[in-house]
C-alpha cells in the first residue's frame, strides 16, 4: 500500500470487525454442519439437517416469516410515523427545535429493559391502554396485546422511531430548498411539489433509515423476549434458546447463519435500489 | 418608458425581518418586453424584492401587480412567472426532458404538444442533443441553460432571474450573457434580472434599478446610472470614480465653478441650475474621463488643466491604471487607453477632464473616503 494513501486509517476498524464478526461468523459455518446429539452434545461427522429443517419445518419457516414481517411492519410505521416528524424538525426556524430533537434522542438515553417493562405496563390485560379502550367503550372484554405481534410491533415501533427520524432529518434537510422552490413556481402546488420533488428526493434517507430500522428489529433480543413471553417466538430469540438453552449450537449456528444471510440479501437489494433510482444525484 | 401599460408594477413593497428591513417602501415599473436590472450589494435587499415578485417571500406591506391584476395574495404556483436561481435549482432525479416538461405537465399541456415545445425550448438554447442527460452529466453553463430552458418554455409572464450567472466562470459568464440577451431579444419576455455585478447590469439592461439598503437609488437607462448618477453611492458602485469635495465658488449660464477642499485649486464643471454659491459638493470625476496631456504635448491650457506627479502605475491590457498627485496634495485616479505609451513612476506630466464630464452631487455629508 503506498504510504500516504489513508487507507490505514482503517486498519483498527478492520481489525475488530475481524476479530468480533468475521472469525464468529466464520466459525459458524463448520458448526452448522457437525450432528449434535443429545445426552452427548457435538460430535464429529457431517450433516445438513439442521437447514433442512429450517427451511421445510413449519415451525421454523412460521417463526422466519413472522420475523421478517415484523421487521417490514415495523420498518413500515417507523416510516409512516417518523417522516413528519422529520419534515417538520428539518424545516422548522422555531427556536424549540433542539429540544424536540432531544426529545426525539431521549428515549434512547433510557435502559431497553426499562422502556420494554414500560409497555409491559401500558399493554397488559389490565393495563393503562385497556382500561382505556374499556372506559371509552370502545372494547368489552380487554384486547390482547401481550405475548402476540401486535405489542411487539407498538413497543418495536417506539423503540426504533428515533433512528428512523434522525437518518430522515439529515436526508431532508440536504434537500435544496431552491429547487422546491422551483417546482412551485413551475406551477406545481404544495402537495404536487412534494410528492414530485421532496419525497423522491428523500429517497436516500427512507432507504438507509428502512435498513437501519429493519436490521435492528430482525435481530432485536430483549424486547421480544421480554414482550412475546416464552413461546411467542422470533428468530433472534429462537437462536438465544438454541444456544443456551438446548445447547444444540449446531442448529443455533445455522439459524444464525440464515439470518445474517437474509440481512446481507436485504442490504445488496436495497443499494441496487438506491442507484437505480437515481438517489445518489 | 413607453406609453404601454406595465407588464409588472411593485408599489410600495415592504418587508422585514426581525429588526433588519430589507425592502422599504420599493416602487417600480417593467414595461412589456423590457429588461430590468436590481442592481445592489449584497444585502441590498434585491433578492428579497425578486422574491415577494416570485410569491416565495410574503411582503409585509405593498403591492405586486402583474399586467393590471393584483397578484400580491396569489399563491406561487398560479402566478405563471419564470424563475432562474444563482444554484440552477434543477430537480437532479429527472433528465434534461422531464425537468423542462415539468412546467407544462403543471398546466395540463397534453402530450402530444408537449413533446415538441420541449424539443423547439432545448433547440433554442442550444441544448438539443442532451434531453436524455440527467443535471449531474451537465456542465454549469448547460445546467443554466436547462434552467433558463425550463423558465421559458411555459412562456411565464415575466421571467425572473437570481444571478444567474453568478455561479459561471468568468469566460462563459460573457458568453451567457450574449446568449441570454438574444434570447430575450427573440422571445420579448420581460424579465427581472437581480445582480451585484455592475458591468452585468449595464451591459444587459433597458434598465438599471440601483438599490441600496432596501431603497432605490436610481432608475435609469444604463448611460444614465452611469454617467449622471444621481447619489454618490451609484457613482461610486458603478464603476470607479474619483469624489473630490469643495464648495460652488460660482453658478453660471454655461458652467459652474468649484472651489477645492485646501484652497488653491478650483475646477469647472458643466451647468448646473440650482446650485447656490457656498454649497457643498461632490465632484465626481469617472477614471477614464481624466486625459493625461505629457509635458509640453498641448500647450494651450484649456478648464480642468493641471500638473501632476504619476505615483502609481500597472498595466491591466484594456488600459493602463495610473495614481496621479495634484500640486494641492490630491490624489486621483487615471485610466488611460492600454495603447497608449505608459509613463514612468515619479514622470511629470499634465492631466485634463472636460467640464461635461465632472458630475456634482450636493452633498452635505462627505462620501466616505476620497477616490475609490
Amino acid at each position: 500500500m503506498r504510504p500516504g494513501s489513508g487507507w490505514w486509517l482503517l486498519v483498527p476498524a478492520l481489525l475488530l470487525l475481524l476479530a468480533a464478526f468475521v472469525l464468529p461468523v466464520g466459525m459458524m459455518v463448520p458448526m452448522s454442519f457437525r450432528p449434535y446429539v443429545p445426552l452427548v452434545g457435538i460430535t464429529d461427522g457431517f450433516t445438513v439437517r439442521y437447514y433442512t429443517r429450517l427451511l421445510t419445518d413449519s415451525y421454523y419457516l412460521e417463526i422466519i416469516g413472522r420475523t421478517l414481517a415484523l421487521g417490514f411492519t415495523v420498518t413500515l410505521s417507523t416510516l409512516v410515523i417518523g417522516y413528519p416528524v422529520a419534515f417538520f424538525l428539518a424545516r422548522t426556524r422555531s427556536r424549540w427545535r433542539n429540544w424536540l430533537t432531544i426529545l426525539i434522542v431521549f428515549p434512547l438515553m433510557l435502559n431497553l429493559v426499562v422502556r420494554t417493562f414500560g409497555w409491559i405496563a401500558l399493554l397488559a390485560q389490565n393495563g393503562l391502554v385497556n382500561q382505556a379502550l374499556h372506559a371509552l367503550g370502545i372494547v368489552d372484554s380487554p384486547v390482547k396485546l401481550l405475548f402476540n405481534f401486535a405489542g411487539l410491533l407498538i413497543a418495536m415501533t417506539h423503540i426504533f422511531l428515533p433512528f428512523m427520524v434522525l437518518v430522515l432529518i439529515g436526508a431532508i434537510q440536504n434537500i435544496p430548498r431552491d429547487v422546491e422552490d422551483a417546482a412551485r413556481v413551475l406551477g406545481a402546488s404544495w402537495g404536487s411539489t412534494f410528492c414530485r420533488v421532496t419525497l423522491p428526493l428523500s429517497t436516500p434517507g427512507i432507504l438507509s433509515g428502512s435498513i437501519l430500522v429493519f436490521v435492528l428489529s430482525i435481530s432485536a433480543l430483549v424486547t421480544p423476549r421480554l414482550l412475546g413471553g416464552p413461546t411467542y417466538q422470533v428468530m433472534s430469540t429462537l437462536i438465544f434458546d438454541e444456544f443456551l438453552q438446548r445447547l444444540n449450537w449446531p442448529a443455533g449456528s445455522a439459524q444464525a447463519l440464515l439470518l445474517t444471510i437474509m440481512v446481507l440479501t436485504l442490504v445488496y437489494l436495497s443499494g441496487r435500489l438506491a442507484r437505480r433510482t437515481g438517489a445518489g444525484a | 418608458m413607453s406609453g404601454a401599460a406595465p407588464a409588472l408594477s411593485v408599489r410600495r413593497l415592504r418587508k422585514s425581518f426581525g429588526a433588519v428591513v430589507a425592502v422599504d417602501e420599493v416602487s417600480l415599473d417593467a414595461a412589456p418586453g423590457e429588461f430590468l436590472s436590481l442592481l445592489g450589494p449584497s444585502g441590498c435587499g434585491k433578492s428579497t424584492l425578486l422574491r415577494m415578485i416570485a410569491g416565495l417571500v410574503e411582503p409585509d406591506g405593498g403591492q405586486v401587480v402583474l399586467a393590471g391584476e393584483d397578484i400580491t395574495r396569489v399563491a406561487v404556483h398560479r402566478r405563471n412567472l419564470g424563475l432562474v436561481f444563482q444554484s440552477y435549482a434543477l430537480f437532479p432525479h429527472m433528465t434534461v426532458l422531464e425537468n423542462v416538461a415539468f412546467g407544462l405537465r403543471r398546466r395540463g399541456v397534453a402530450e402530444p404538444e408537449l413533446g415538441p415545445r420541449v424539443e423547439r425550448m432545448l433547440e433554442l438554447v442550444r441544448l438539443g442533443p442532451l434531453g436524455a442527460r440527467y443535471p449531474r452529466e451537465l456542465s454549469g453553463g448547460q445546467q443554466q441553460r436547462v434552467a433558463l430552458a425550463r423558465a421559458l418554455v411555459t412562456e411565464p409572464r415575466v421571467l425572473l432571474l437570481d444571478e444567474p450567472l453568478s455561479n459561471l466562470d468568468a469566460l462563459l459568464r460573457d458568453e451567457m450573457r450574449v446568449e441570454l440577451k438574444r434570447l430575450q431579444e427573440r422571445l420579448g419576455t420581460t424579465m427581472i434580472f437581480v445582480t451585484h455585478d455592475q458591468a452585468e447590469a449595464l451591459i444587459l439592461s433597458d434598465r438599471v434599478v440601483v438599490m441600496e439598503r432596501g431603497r432605490v437609488e436610481q432608475v435609469g437607462r444604463p448611460e444614465e446610472v452611469y454617467r449622471r448618477p444621481a447619489t454618490p453611492f451609484v457613482a461610486r458602485f458603478l464603476g470607479r470614480a474619483n469624489f473630490l469635495t469643495g464648495t460652488v465658488a460660482g453658478s453660471e449660464a454655461d458652467r459652474t465653478v468649484v472651489a477645492l477642499e485646501g484652497g488653491s485649486l478650483s475646477i469647472v464643471a458643466g451647468p448646473r441650475p440650482g446650485l447656490t454659491a457656498g454649497q457643498a459638493v461632490h465632484a465626481v470625476i469617472r477614471q477614464e474621463s481624466i486625459r493625461l496631456e505629457p509635458a509640453g504635448a498641448g500647450a494651450e491650457a484649456g478648464p480642468n488643466h493641471f500638473a501632476a506627479t504619476i505615483v502609481f502605475h500597472a498595466f491591466a491590457g484594456q488600459a493602463h491604471h495610473y495614481v496621479i498627485q495634484l500640486a494641492n496634495g490630491r490624489e486621483l485616479e487615471v485610466a488611460a487607453p492600454g495603447a497608449a505609451l505608459p509613463l514612468a513612476r515619479g514622470a511629470r506630466t499634465f492631466v485634463a477632464w472636460r467640464p461635461d464630464d465632472v458630475v456634482l452631487l450636493p452633498g452635505g455629508e462627505p462620501g466616505p473616503g476620497g477616490a475609490r
